[in-house]
């Protein structure tokens, strides 16, 4: 087998004392699609705030294509070919739909550098896939909330990634919603894509990714295929615990 | 339509400041021409062509990159002094063409040495921080006896106002046709992503601080050119006319109520609010500096996206629309 | 070595004073995210007022200063709650330009009714001192700072201890939770605001003892209050306090280091920002 896309290893960082993640260790391979799970707390955003260089490491090792990405810039990882989505969605408020994904394309790659017209070409095509076709000219305000999701997913898919981070593009979106968007993602990673999906709701992304990957107190829980990971009665309890823990707030009237 | 007329207008008042100087030369005179403008007059043309310049350069790092520099003066200076140590026939006394080819040089490489460490920071540690920085190179110039300290230097006289004014047109023709390039380029979109949102800029691939230090450089150099310019023109230089803050509040409140982030609104808001401040008791009047607190008040609340947006973008000078941004902005 | 010690009590007090001109820029930066570049044009305003109730009244300077802090406090208040308020959803740079604009209006105002001449405030008990062997303490800087940690001390206690201070301090931490449980927020951030410009408002007072006072004197007030709270970090009176201390020491020792002198008291001022912001930009004590 020849060396996987993305490697992490021992990856951990600490917030004061709080150590968010702790020795993690997996790796993603070449087109694959790997759903990252966890319940809240549980240091995925913050693990992918290491893989798209927001944190600096304090121990273990990254390495997107063979490349240790320690020492680089964040617009060097971006250009590596690592897209990312953020949770929290940050649009360009002052421009379209289009010009937003226009930056991705852009700026996402060194090896093919487009001029601005060019750019634009690229991002028509791309809002067309994710499903914003027709609202391209409209301001980021203009647009709904589902929308301003597809375009983070559409701007980072500009970059033309050779992976893709997508850190919970499904919360807050509506069943028919969801399933829009799995297909979007299904059709990104047919494309040669790989994915790396990081998802609060462990259902939603049972059905699309091979592989899982579930995060608890920031260590690697168990990783497998997503029927023997939700039977595992220590995923289980992660969750439950989680929810008891909440039940007991509660109840203290917290 | 509305965009036709203010096209026209605008070709018509460069027009306007390109040629109707000419009418205030002693040939024109001669020749029986009308003599429109006095030497008086020339002069103000040239110091709101300065502003021009002051105001478009702040727009590049402040505007577009969304970086506001509370110290650009520092560049105006810089740039001034660099000018005259080269032709003060004390120090360089070399001709004036060197002079005004260093005073770009000095404050670049300013932009570079400050820039490292200070486009590092946000919002207001960034404005205070400039602030402070330009105030701290005055106090060190006023102090150095090599820079003539608080006497300031003297560059050779040259009477020709003529000449100054058409420098001083040229450096703002420069200047906004720098920022028209930018605003094409890459540049520009990677500038306009950062100060909409950096680290989201940053993961689609730009970079952040290269595009920054980049355009904190082109500020320097433009705004440098016009210091260099001012020296020589005024023959006389000191902490007091080429390192007052007041220049580095000047350039924003321009900026701001013509409209920080266009290519036109700066222009639009220099010249008119520079044409008002001469109206207006010479521009030193304790009411005009009443009035331009006033100002400044009135456009942050109303008209926080400047004036031009009002004649060309989709708001419209109503009732209506002040009060939705109001009620945007307000608690 | 008495030399050094004379040096050492001017520095602490020099502190005091700066104490009371950053405490009330804190507040008003840590709680409404503002930077009210019109601190210093309060401060003067205070001065002022001192000046004119001594001049024409004989009314004793410190006897003046709770005057000071009311009519800071309506001035403040009724910025806050008329301009300020209107913007204070906007990017911080437009409340910045906005209170810049307040500033320029105001010193202006002064410069039309005070002209732009020095005044200075000096009661019969000026320029005596306690001597302490080898070193003088005069009474005015020592009162000065007395009453500048007094004043730290009761918005201390303002904060910790009172429902308004509880109130201030949730609009701080969470705005939309403390709309929830009631809080009238146009009126606290006005209260906040009024609280900031009445300690800028004894901090001018003082000050009117100290050192010459005109209109324009105010800006450079603004931008070491910016740079006291840098210095001690943003957040807490403590901290605030901790700064002017330190400064003082700054501005003392800097200027009397070789090659330098007062000439360069904002350069110094400004270096030692510089250095904080890119070296530490929580401030010393800051979270």
């Amino acid at each position: 087998m020849s060396t996987p896309l993305l490697e992490l290893q021992d990856v951990t960082k600490r917030f004061g004392g709080v150590v968010a993640v702790n020795g993690v260790s997996f790796d993603v391979g070449e087109g694959e699609l790997v759903g990252l799970i966890g319940p809240n707390g549980a240091g995925k955003t913050t693990l992918l705030n290491c893989l798209s260089r927001m944190y600096r490491l304090d121990a273990g090792s990254i390495r997107f294509g063979g490349v240790d990405i320690a020492k680089l810039g964040r617009h060097e990882v971006a250009r590596l070919g690592m897209g990312r989505t953020f949770q929290v969605v940050r649009p360009f408020r002052s421009m379209t739909a289009r010009e937003n994904v226009a930056i991705g394309a852009l700026f996402g790659s060194e090896r093919a550098r487009l001029a601005p017209a060019e750019a634009f070409t690229v991002a028509d095509e791309v809002i067309d896939l994710v499903g914003l076709g027709g609202r391209a000219k409209l301001l980021v305000d203009e647009l709904t909330v589902p929308d301003r999701r597809r375009l983070e997913v559409a701007r980072a898919l500009a970059t033309r990634p050779r992976l893709l981070l997508l850190d919970e593009v499904m919360a807050g979106l509506n069943p028919s919603e969801v399933a829009e968007e799995l297909e979007v993602v299904k059709r990104i990673n047919a494309s040669g894509i790989a994915i790396l999906v990081i998802e609060h709701v462990m259902q939603v992304i049972v059905g699309i990714c091979p592989r899982v990957v579930v995060l608890h107190f920031g260590r690697v829980l168990l990783e497998g295929d997503p029927a023997t990971v939700l039977g595992d009665p220590r995923v289980v309890e992660a969750y439950l615990g989680e929810r008891y823990a909440r039940r007991l707030q509660e109840a203290r009237g917290g | 339509m509305r965009r036709r007329v203010l096209g026209v207008v605008a070709v018509a008042a460069v027009a306007l400041f390109a040629l109707l100087p000419l009418l205030s030369t002693d040939q024109a005179r001669s020749a029986g021409l009308p003599q429109i403008l006095d030497r008086s007059q020339l002069r103000e043309l040239t110091t709101i062509s300065m502003f021009v310049v002051l105001t478009s350069a702040w727009n590049i790092i402040g505007g577009l990159a969304g970086y506001p520099s509370f110290g650009n003066v520092v560049f105006f200076g810089l740039g001034a002094y660099a000018t005259a140590v080269l032709t003060d026939p004390e120090h360089g006394h070399l001709p004036l063409v060197v002079g005004l080819l260093a005073s770009p040089l000095v404050p670049a490489v300013a932009a570079v040495v400050i820039g490292f460490p200070l486009l590092r920071l946000r919002g207001h540690y960034f404005s205070i921080a400039t602030l402070g920085i330009s105030i701290a190179f005055g106090e060190v110039i006023n102090n150095l006896d090599v820079l003539g300290g608080a006497t300031g230097l003297f560059p050779p006289i040259i009477r020709n106002d003529l000449l100054f004014y058409y420098l001083m047109f040229f450096a703002a023709a420069l200047t906004v046709a720098v920022t028209w390039w930018i605003t094409r380029s890459r540049l520009g979109y990677g500038l306009v992503a950062i100060r909409e949102n950096e680290e989201a800029a940053a993961v689609l691939g730009v970079d952040t601080t290269r595009y920054k230090i980049i355009a904190f450089v082109i500020a320097a150099v433009l705004t440098g050119l016009a210091g260099g310019i001012f020296a020589q023109w005024n023959s006389f230089i000191n902490r007091e006319n080429v390192f007052p803050v007041d220049y580095s509040v000047q350039m924003i409140l321009m900026a701001v109520i013509g409209g920080a982030g266009s290519i036109t609104g700066p222009v639009v808001g220099a010249v008119g609010l520079e044409a008002l401040i001469q109206l207006l008791a010479g521009g030193s009047g304790v009411y005009t500096q009443i009035l331009l607190g006033a100002l400044l008040a009135v456009t942050v609340i109303f008209l926080p996206r400047g004036v031009i947006d009002f004649v060309v973008g989709r708001s419209r000078l109503t009732l209506a629309h002040f009060r939705r941004s109001l009620r945007e902005t307000s608690v | 070595m008495s030399l050094l010690a004379q040096q050492l009590v001017l520095a602490v007090l020099l502190g005091g004073v700066y104490v009371a001109v950053a405490v009330g820029f804190s507040l008003v930066w840590g709680i409404l995210n503002i930077i009210n570049l019109s601190h210093g044009a309060f401060i003067v305003v205070g001065a002022y007022i001192t000046w004119t109730l001594f001049g024409r009244f004989g009314i004793d300077p410190f006897l003046s200063l709770p005057l000071d802090a009311l009519a800071l406090f309506v001035i403040g208040y009724a910025l806050q709650r008329g301009l300020i308020n209107r913007v204070i959803r906007a990017p911080v740079f437009f409340t910045l330009l906005l209170t810049f604009g307040v500033n320029l209006a105001i010193v202006n105002l002064l410069l039309a009714v005070f002209t732009s001449d020095f005044r200075s405030v000096t009661p019969s008990y000026a320029g005596s001192g306690l001597t302490l062997g080898p070193v003088v303490v005069p009474y005015i800087r020592l009162a000065a700072f007395v009453i500048a940690f007094v004043v730290a001390g009761l918005l201390s206690l303002l904060l910790a201890r009172t429902r308004v201070g509880a109130a201030i301090q949730a609009v701080a931490s969470d705005r939309d939770a403390a709309q929830l449980v009631g809080i009238d927020l146009r009126h606290t951030y006005a209260l906040t605001y009024g609280i900031g410009a009445a300690c800028a408002g004894v901090a001018g007072g003082l000050l009117s003892t100290v050192q010459a006072i005109s209109p324009t004197a105010g800006d450079p007030y603004t931008l070491q209050a910016f740079v006291i709270v840098v210095l001690g970090g943003l957040g807490s009176v403590t901290a605030t306090v901790v700064g002017g201390l330190l400064f003082g020491f700054i501005e003392v020792f800097g200027q009397a280091a070789p090659g330098l002198g007062a000439g360069y008291a904002n350069a110094i001022a400004f270096a030692v920002l510089v250095v904080v912001l890119v070296v530490r930009p929580q401030g010393l004590l800051g979270r």
